[in-house]
């Protein structure tokens, strides 16, 4: 059979791999991303014990882009945009997150084709809810991503956070990751000695978080300093592009692309932990948000392509 | 979710629904509580729109909405320290 592909129009605006695998405008609806919950398997639909209060994140939402006192921006182009918010529950950047104080949009899927490359590319804002004067972009900590995968070995997170703001003083650096040496379960669990999760699982919850924004679970990337726009005001929202590509069959990063800035992540591996049971030829992207005040922020994504090689 | 004072819930963008019928379900016991659909112009300042009693001896209870706008939220009363609830707010919107 000879096929002849005809590309929507709004693939322009990306660069994806050979095939294009999920191809999300929210204007028609979620699209598959939902909220990211944890497992109500035990007594009384109990999730295991944790430190992190992981049934409480923020909801995902359609969203016109409307705002306070700018009327509605709809989204890049389209009227609705996913929104990743969260509620405004912030604490120290050095404690555990607060309850409900990130917010996160998955998408369940499985490895198809075979593929040697896997890539996310977005485009997205972030602002927070404007309820209060001020500019408002020192109250967002982060915005992040990363794919959840597990091959026939080894479940492993490659991923990247943008810290933005620590403690009201921005920061606006890029992060990947894996964890750092010597990091025990314990560490891990934030001293819960039995914890469920194992190092490199959950980074983006998990690990101790240090005051100058190092944590057991990310690495800062070599020159990753960026200064991403945030247009002045929590009323005024430009969308920006994200693009990360990771080499599933050696198991290590390729690329970060912001913007127009590539951040070469070649032979860095994410952290490889045994796969856990009946989740093989996983691969799950995931985008968060995190609050760094008692203030909700939000994550627009206008548009996701994941594809793969 | 468990509650032990008044609570809401976020505020919750809908714009592209014309309708929503708003649940609340309690796990275990819990005192009479008190439910209210609040709307709003910006997602920051709230009108009261729609309610409904969970009494006791209940567990579920419905609250529908339309002409809402864009934001909506839940504030559920009458839980204390004393007599708390556990509480499962479901939404289901059609548009």
């Amino acid at each position: 059979m000879q096929k002849f592909l005809s590309y929507d129009r709004g693939l322009e605006r990306f660069n994806p791999l050979a095939r294009v695998i999920t191809y999300d405008d929210f204007d028609t609806g979620f699209n598959g991303w939902l909220d990211l919950t944890p497992n109500y398997v035990y007594d009384n639909y109990e999730s295991f014990p944790s430190v992190v209060d992981l049934s409480s994140w923020a909801p995902n939402q359609l969203s016109s882009g409307a705002m306070r006192f700018a009327s509605s921006h709809g989204s890049m182009e389209g009227t609705y945009s996913l929104k990743l918010t969260t509620a405004p529950t912030g604490r120290a950047h050095t404690e555990p997150p607060a309850p409900g104080s990130m917010g996160h949009a998955i998408k369940r899927l499985s490895s198809f084709g075979n593929p040697s490359l896997i890539q996310i590319e977005a485009w997205y804002s972030y602002t927070p809810v404007q309820d209060r004067e001020g500019k408002g972009e020192e109250d967002i900590r982060a915005i992040g991503f990363f794919f959840d995968v597990q091959d026939p070995e080894y479940r492993y997170m490659p991923g990247v956070r943008y810290v933005n703001s620590l403690g009201g003083q921005l920061v606006k650096k890029w992060q990947f990751y894996q964890v750092g040496p010597d990091v025990t379960p314990e560490d891990w669990n934030f001293g819960v000695a039995d914890g469920w999760c194992v190092p490199g699982i959950d980074n983006q919850w998990y690990g101790r978080r240090f005051a100058d924004g190092s944590a057991d679970g990310y690495q800062w990337v070599p020159g990753g300093e960026q200064d991403l726009l945030y247009n002045e005001s929590p009323d005024k929202i430009n969308w920006l592009y994200l693009r990360l590509t990771v080499d599933v069959e050696k198991r290590e990063y390729v690329e970060l692309q912001s913007m127009d800035k590539v951040f070469d992540l070649r032979g860095i591996s994410p952290t490889l932990v045994p796969g856990y049971h009946s989740i093989d030829n996983l691969i799950n992207p995931v985008f968060f948000v995190e609050t760094d005040t008692n203030r909700s922020v939000n994550l627009y994504i206008d548009s996701v392509v994941y594809s793969t090689e | 979710m468990r509650i032990s004072d008044d609570f809401a819930t976020l505020a919750y963008e809908a714009g592209w629904a014309t309708e929503a019928v708003f649940f609340v379900q309690t796990e275990g016991d819990h005192p009479d509580l008190t439910v209210a659909v609040e709307v709003s112009p910006d997602g920051v300042n709230w009108i009261r729109r729609a309610g409904a009693t969970l009494p006791a001896s209940q567990s579920l209870v419905d609250v529908p909405v339309a002409s809402f706008g864009n934001w909506l939220r839940v504030v559920i009363t009458g839980a204390t320290s004393e007599q708390p609830a556990r509480v499962l707010v479901h939404v289901n919107l059609k548009g």
